[in-house]
């Protein structure tokens, strides 16, 4: 009965809130006056685009605290290293065959026995032909190629990949059981780790990312009178997040890798006497998350031209703030935070350019306020733990 | 006598310094329906945890299909031939029927098979039929353990272990998924039924073990406990 008024209440509240902030933005364009139908669609694409990145590393969040509870602070680092591998595979190639074949070795190997254990991939022959399939090509891509923003973002999201599949087996397997706070605190400090190692690795300096032209080429139209700037970055994220977020709705629905996913989220115990291999998912869990963070990494590179070993700090904690808006542990609704978080901070600076000093205040109220009125997040269902 | 499917020999086991288990022998034959009796933390539970490996042996051996299982990771022991029914049902409340069911199949490639355990189960059960995209959550109490035990069956398990399959249902549907029950354990299939309720357990099963506190303090033929004196006064409520 109370559960049923409170739930009624807060959709009330949610209408509510949403009816003003519609009329609030109305009279706000009105009152501006010079608000164009122009500005409305660049802001719109700008807003599609940064909630595009917010949306997929949201979803790293959001998928490893559905399956371990756990906050992964250092998720932030993991895009951080993505954008590095490609800096260093579209700057460093090609490079001496020496060269190129112990990192094919070193990396190739890696690689390889992280899928072999996450897939089980027990026949020889199937493990053999996907071994030399990994090797070749990296070494082709390290030895011969200038790559190109597709193939280092293809690159870098493997690499990465691996790295959040190492990151969970050191730091937080050994803690499984643990209290949460302990895994908490493990991965702060896996996260100032990673900020530190990057430091001493890559140097503290920012580096400029140069992507290719096609991506910074200027596509501008006009509507009307007016001008609205357009590159190619801002199709290719909108456009490669929502491919990625086909596939791991496909991944996640169809085969069943995914759907021990989803059971061990809802039951990990069960989906144990099932047969499912909980540590496995758990580490698949890590690679999706930091593939999807690595795409973003890149992409934000390449939308804002510079990438330093902090970087990943605050789009890392908007990302977060945007899980748990849309509700932690829900993979809806941490594509519909990550964009609306894009969207509210786009448009409060557009809106009330006096306010921009503050645009990342916004977030973080947003924050408050439905944690205050809608703990659950927007689309979340209960947060009461399973008894 | 033949060769046991599965026994307990000697087997303790710990919470940390607490002993839930004390040096347990217990063994079933296949084809056989046993039942594992005994009132509240009296270590039934335990004993289920144990033979699946989620609560690890202390001292002693546990013996699979004349395997030393005990050291085996859980999901061995699936792929061995053990299924359960878990207390509480516990079906993946998020995930719909067909896919419950399909869960039960995971360490399984053989889809011809598959089909033909799926439709078995919807010959013991109509209802799931009916119900395959339906979200396991929404369902009541009672299509909740049909979907448990049919999720169980989907391993095509040699050994079905159930934990409380009686706990919160209607008396006249703890009837039916007792007749069930029996029905899945004549085709074969040893079953393993850890239940509070001891009169009705007792009544379809070929044997029975009574723990207490950790220990077996009783053990025969099931119409023999049902007659036991002091079984009768312990645990089926008669003065």
């Amino acid at each position: 009965m109370t559960a049923s008024k409170l739930a009624s209440r807060s959709t009330l509240f949610t209408l509510l809130a949403g009816l003003l902030l519609v009329v609030l933005i109305g009279w706000r364009i009105a009152m501006l006056g010079d608000y164009t139908f122009a500005r409305i669609v660049q802001d719109f694409l700008n807003a599609l685009t940064l909630g595009s990145l917010y949306a997929l590393i949201a979803l790293g969040y959001t998928m490893v605290y559905g399956i371990i509870r756990l906050i992964n602070f250092a998720h932030g680092e993991i895009f951080m290293l993505g954008s590095y591998f490609a800096f260093y595979a579209m700057t460093l190639t090609p490079m001496h065959w020496g060269l190129a074949l112990l990192i094919t070795v070193l990396l190739g190997g890696t690689v390889l026995l992280v899928l072999r254990s996450l897939f089980n991939l027990e026949e020889p022959k199937r493990t053999a032909a996907l071994a030399l399939l990994i090797f070749a090509g990296t070494f082709f891509l390290l030895a011969f190629r200038n790559m190109g923003w597709i193939e280092a973002l293809l690159l870098s999201m493997l690499a990465t990949g691996v790295a959040g599949v190492l990151l969970e087996a050191v730091a937080y397997r050994p803690l499984r059981g643990a209290p949460r706070e302990s895994m908490l605190i493990t991965a702060i400090a896996a996260s100032f780790f990673l900020q530190n190692m990057g430091q001493l690795l890559f140097g503290p300096r920012v580096q400029g990312f140069n992507a290719e032209t096609i991506l910074n080429r200027p596509l501008n139209f006009t509507i009307g009178e007016e001008t609205v700037y357009y590159t190619g970055i801002l199709i290719v994220v909108p456009t490669v997040t929502a491919v990625l977020l086909f596939v791991l709705n496909l991944f996640v629905s169809r085969t069943k890798l995914g759907k021990a996913m989803r059971a061990t989220a809802q039951d990990a115990e069960v989906a144990q006497m099932m047969g499912v291999n909980v540590n496995q998912v758990i580490a698949l869990t890590f690679f999706i998350g930091s593939i999807l963070a690595a795409a973003a990494g890149v992409m934000y590179a390449i939308r804002f031209g510079q990438i330093h070993p902090l970087m990943g700090l605050i789009p890392g904690i908007k990302a977060f703030t945007a899980a748990v808006i849309g509700g932690i542990g829900s993979l809806p609704g941490a594509v519909l935070g990550g964009l609306l978080l894009g969207f509210i901070e786009i448009y409060v600076v557009s809106l009330f350019p006096t306010l921009s000093a503050y645009k990342d205040v916004f977030a973080f109220v947003l924050l408050i306020l439905i944690l205050l009125f809608r703990p659950s997040g927007l689309v979340g269902e209960d947060l009461t733990e399973k008894v | 006598m033949p060769e046991p499917l599965l026994e307990l020999k000697n087997v303790s086991a710990y919470y940390g310094p607490i002993r839930a288990l004390n040096q347990v022998d217990m063994v079933l034959y296949p084809g056989e329906m046993v039942c594992l009796l005994g009132g509240n933390a009296s270590g039934k539970s335990t004993t289920l945890k144990t033979i699946l490996g989620l609560v690890q042996v202390g001292e002693g051996e546990v013996y699979f299909r004349g395997e030393r299982i005990d050291p085996k990771p859980t999901s061995y022991r699936i792929e061995k031939g053990m299924a359960v029914v878990p207390e509480n049902r516990r079906v993946f409340p998020k995930m719909t029927v067909r896919e419950n069911l399909e869960m039960g199949a995971y360490l399984r490639n053989d889809a011809k098979g598959i089909k033909e355990d799926l439709d078995y189960v919807f010959s013991l059960f109509p209802r799931l039929e009916e119900r395959l995209g339906q979200m396991a959550g929404t369902m009541s109490g009672g299509e909740q353990q049909m979907l448990a035990m049919g999720r169980a069956l989907m391993s095509r398990p040699k050994l079905i272990l159930m934990d409380e399959p009686s706990m919160g249902l209607a008396p006249k549907l703890v009837e039916t998924i007792f007749k069930i029950i029996k029905t899945v354990n004549e085709r074969g299939i040893t079953v393993f039924v850890v239940e509070q309720n001891a009169n009705i357990a007792l009544s379809i099963a070929d044997r029975g073990y009574v723990l207490q506190t950790g220990e077996v303090v009783l053990e025969g033929p099931a119409q023999d406990l049902l007659h036991n004196e002091a079984m009768r006064r312990a645990y089926l409520g008669e003065v």
